[in-house]
């Protein structure tokens, strides 16, 4: 039993550690990659940040006080760094019009109206930003000649991009898609993925920044070592940001072990999450149903 | 169970304990975390679906009156990992008797909460690290 307990502590700070911080010193490094182009596998984030950039409580870092009615020190020391976008008129609006279910602006999902709640599509980037808490917070990348393909487990989604040399359309020609329009090239061992043509219902993360369909994202993925991988963005948006809006730097350490593969039965069900939400989280057990 | 399949059941359940609530949308925000309620009841349904499972029950009064009340658990995948410690689709069935510590949801009068600790038919079925200790405690061998 003093092995179970053991055990049990160590899981216990672990998973604890791995929920606030990120665990940047807990493995050792991996060494070179074999080919540094070869970015296949299966992805799990290790940086704070579960929202697209590094804005304030986009680490869920000031929500046990949301939560428990207390007003958050905003200004005591987190450890994180931060930045925040600079909105237009337009972008705050539409800022102000997504009511998210997390952050600094976290709203109970009956009165909020995150995408998510309805199993509606993450999109891109939003789908990059490993928002699951813990160890589900990635997504895989399979490489093929001529496309790279990225997948969520979580939201069994996955996205394409071509790397075949052909041209990005022009905003004008691409039509509106959930995860938007996508080519890649290599600078060096950086690649690079560009889009655009995205539907602008998606929100960039669950914290509820928006964009326009008028955004174009730019990707980097550089292999660090041969078990982390980084990735930066830039959203470039004129319509909803005065500036370029760059992400965090995001990392994300090879999941060798496949550790949730039983996350690959995870779907969310739009009719299982709708009578959920009916029910539990808007209260209406009392109301209904056979 | 095996010993090692006991201390990956008990691994599991600590994860999902301390996992915040956040891996789905809003749960912490919508219930009062910190006021539980004590309901006991008889199960009209069971539901091991996305992205919570949840239980259905009616709660009979001191005048007779029935009321349905509904309790979410933690996110399905954590509680899928729980399986091997007690938890599946048939954990709960219709007609049993529960008995539920749950936290209050914000809106008055709803008759929705979030499980905290559950007994069914007088069991405790363990949802977090301590409780699993106190199941593996009873069903130890003296």
């Amino acid at each position: 039993m003093k092995a179970t307990a053991l055990l049990a502590l160590a899981c216990l700070c672990t998973v604890a550690a791995h929920a606030q911080n990120p665990p940047a010193t807990a493995r050792r490094p991996a060494g070179a990659p074999a080919n540094p182009r070869d970015l296949s596998g299966k992805w799990l984030r290790t940086t704070p940040f579960q929202t697209y950039s590094n804005v304030k409580g986009g680490a869920n870092e000031f929500q046990n006080d949301i939560v428990a009615g207390r007003k958050p020190d905003l200004n005591r020391d987190t450890g994180l760094k931060y930045s925040e976008p600079v909105f237009t008129s337009a972008g705050k609006a539409a800022f102000d019009h997504n009511i998210p279910s997390y952050g600094l602006r976290i709203t109970a999902p009956k009165d909020g109206n995150d995408p998510q709640g309805n199993c509606d599509p993450w999109g891109v980037p939003r789908m990059l930003n490993g928002q699951v808490a813990g160890p589900h917070a990635g997504w895989s990348i399979l490489q093929t000649a001529g496309k790279f393909i990225q997948f969520s487990g979580w939201h069994h989604d996955y996205r394409e991009v071509w790397t075949d040399g052909r041209k990005l359309p022009s905003l004008d020609e691409a039509e509106p898609r959930w995860n938007g329009y996508s080519v890649g090239h290599w600078e060096a061992n950086t690649l690079v993925i560009e889009s655009v043509g995205f539907d602008d219902r998606t929100w960039l993360d669950h914290n509820g920044y928006p964009h326009s369909d008028q955004m174009r994202l730019t990707e980097r993925y550089r292999l660090v070592d041969a078990d982390t991988l980084e990735l930066t963005m830039t959203i470039v948006d004129p319509e909803y940001y005065a500036q370029p809006f760059e992400s965090d730097v995001k990392r994300f350490r090879r999941d060798r072990e496949n550790e949730k593969a039983f996350d690959e039965q995870i779907y969310c069900v739009p009719s299982e999450e709708q009578r959920f939400n009916r029910l539990i989280r808007d209260a209406g057990v009392g109301k209904v149903e056979k | 169970m095996h010993r090692v399949g006991r201390v990956s059941a008990l691994i599991a359940l600590i994860a999902a304990a301390v996992v915040p609530v956040a891996a789905h949308h809003g749960t912490s925000i919508t219930y009062e975390v910190n006021k539980t309620i004590t309901l006991t009841g008889v199960v009209s349904e069971f539901v091991y679906g996305y992205p919570h499972p949840q239980v259905y029950f009616d709660v009979t009064d001191e005048s007779g009156k029935v009321q349905r009340w509904g309790s979410e658990f933690g996110p399905t995948p954590l509680m899928m990992r729980n399986m091997n410690v007690g938890w599946s689709r048939t954990t709960i069935k219709p007609g049993d008797k529960i008995t539920i510590t749950c936290a209050l949801h914000k809106t008055p009068g709803a008759t929705a909460c979030l499980a905290r600790e559950i007994h069914i038919n007088g069991a405790l079925v363990a949802l977090n690290g301590d409780q699993a200790k106190q199941v593996a405690a009873v069903a130890r061998p003296q």
